[in-house]
């Protein structure tokens, strides 16, 4: 008995290595995956993830990207909480609120500006197991960096524009009236509208209802490749669905049929049985 | 030893021993496969997992009711009853795992595709076939003469595999369909598709070969015998009667 059971054991580990020798690679989308969510990791970011925290940071403006799922009550408590933990120094009430609705549901935008030198351009909303939280983080000492999502105005559709300008006046970012006549870029994410001037630069992307900005004073020239690493970290952030309880349903169901199937053959069995009994007994009065 | 006591006592023949114990651990090591060694599906989370098992269940079925077309067929040529339990047993258990298919891909379609069931090519397909075979069983039931029985139902088996070949090539051929294609090009509808990854082969290659081939071969086996022994206790009752 112990020797068919072995063949099987080798035979099923030989297929096992073999089908996937034969079968194609898995696709290599970067992408940080844990249990509860998946996050893209930016091209050229240094990964700094680790369990259940993905963060990326880019050296040359200092500034991190992190997603985390934060088991607290409100939105804007789990982000204080969240960026207190993680940077050490207490956060202030934000300095800016907004809200929009994207496809997954309604998002809180939050920007802190922590101590002199950080600022943190925080996406937040609440989901079964606690506030997600996606947070642009930039502690440049001479730069100031936002990322912002704006719901569009009504019969607004068409280019980020008006998003832009709100969002310049709104954090009263010098050298706003100087900025250049808005010029076309095409990033990885999309194309973008950017203006531009000496130290100050302001990008903006229609998607849906809702325009992505994103500002920068003092170090300008990373904003492009910022603004694009953020914005794909929003659109392409998704949350795997706890689909368990389906899988035990399934597994009930093919257990279920099987054993029914097996305690048929039984049942069937055991009532031949019975009638041979009979059978027997009666043959024997008979004789 | 009258002929009562001698099959009250028959033993298992060595060989089905040896492929009953070679299923029943080759089962357990496709499910352990499935559910734990295989990587998780990031966007459907663990239903995905119930694939393992979904499309093996369905070759399963075919292998079985393969197994009634060709007792059918070697049946009507050389009428030897044998062939006919052969196909009895190939129905009995593809029905079962038909309906294990069925009801699998339900479960999964409910979290996937947000619904339980939809009148999609496929899913129409493999509902009728179930249905075909399932009116089989019932038809084969209904019918008194044996020689009429094994004629008739022999028949009905070959043909009754259309619905079959019919469930396999549906979806390469209807556009319409949004049940995904894994080995392949899924159709530009298909929703709830994944890549056929080295890990998805890794856990898929065992289990296909287990639900394929072990799993059909045995169940239908143990069928055979129970439909021979029912036919001996039928003969004895008819001779005890007599005498």
């Amino acid at each position: 008995m112990m020797r068919p059971a072995l063949a099987l054991f080798c035979a099923l580990c030989a297929l096992w290595t073999g089908g996937g020798l034969l079968a194609q690679e898995e696709p290599t989308v970067p992408y940080f995956q844990s249990a509860a969510f998946n996050a893209p990791i930016p091209t050229g970011w240094q990964d700094q993830s680790r369990a259940g925290i993905a963060q990326f940071y880019q050296a040359a403006a200092q500034a991190t990207i992190r997603t985390r799922i934060v088991p607290a009550g409100d939105v804007a408590g789990a982000v204080e909480q969240d960026l207190q933990a993680w940077l050490g120094s207490p956060v202030d009430s934000p300095v800016y609120q907004g809200k929009v609705n994207l496809a997954d549901g309604t998002w809180r935008t939050l920007v802190y500006q922590i101590g002199d030198d950080t600022t943190a351009s925080v996406m937040a909303r609440p989901n079964e197991s606690g506030i997600i939280v996606i947070s642009f983080v930039e502690a440049h000492p001479t730069a100031r960096i936002i990322m912002l999502t704006i719901a569009q105005a009504e019969g607004e559709q068409d280019n980020a524009q008006t998003e832009m300008a709100a969002a310049l006046q709104t954090f009263n970012i010098s050298g706003r009236a100087d900025l250049s006549e808005p010029q076309t870029l095409t990033l990885p994410s999309g194309e973008w509208l950017l203006q531009s001037h000496a130290a100050t630069a302001v990008m903006g992307r229609a998607v849906g209802n809702d325009s992505y900005i994103a500002l920068a004073e003092g170090v300008i020239e990373s904003l492009p490749e910022l603004a694009d690493a953020y914005h794909s970290s929003l659109l392409g952030f998704y949350i795997t669905p706890d689909t368990s309880a389906f899988l035990w349903l399934g597994l009930a169901a093919v257990f279920g049929i099987l054993g029914i199937l097996l305690f048929s053959f039984v049942w069937r069995r055991r009532g031949l049985q019975k009638e041979l009994v009979l059978i027997q007994a009666l043959t024997q009065e008979a004789d | 030893m009258d002929a009562a006591s001698q099959m009250k006592t028959a033993p298992m023949p060595r060989l089905l021993r040896i492929l009953t114990l070679v299923t029943a651990l080759g089962f357990a090591a496709a499910l352990f496969l499935g559910l734990f060694i295989a990587g998780a599906d990031s966007q459907q989370g663990p239903i995905q997992r119930i694939f393992y098992i979904h499309m093996p269940a369905f070759f399963g079925a075919f292998t079985a009711f393969g197994a009634a077309v060709v007792g059918g067929a070697v049946y009507l040529w050389r009428r030897d009853e044998r062939w006919d339990k052969i196909a009895l047993a190939g129905v009995e258990v593809g029905l079962a795992f038909a309906l294990i298919n069925l009801v699998t891909g339900a479960i999964w379609a409910r979290p996937i595709w947000n619904t339980w069931w939809t009148w999609d090519p496929r899913l129409t397909s493999a509902a009728i076939m179930v249905l075909t075979y399932a009116a089989y069983l019932m038809l084969r039931a209904g019918i008194e003469d044996p020689r009429r029985q094994r004629s008739l139902m022999s028949v009905y088996g070959i043909f009754a595999f259309v619905s079959v070949l019919t469930t396999l090539f549906i979806i390469r051929i209807v556009p319409e369909t949004i049940h995904p294609v894994i080995v392949g090009p899924s159709p530009q509808n298909a929703q709830g598709s994944f890549e056929a990854t080295r890990g998805v082969a890794m856990a898929l290659i065992p289990s296909l070969i287990v639900w394929t081939i072990f799993m059909p071969l045995t169940l239908m086996w143990h069928r055979c015998r129970l439909e021979n022994r029912m036919e001996a206790v039928k003969r004895l009752k008819v001779q005890a009667l007599s005498e």
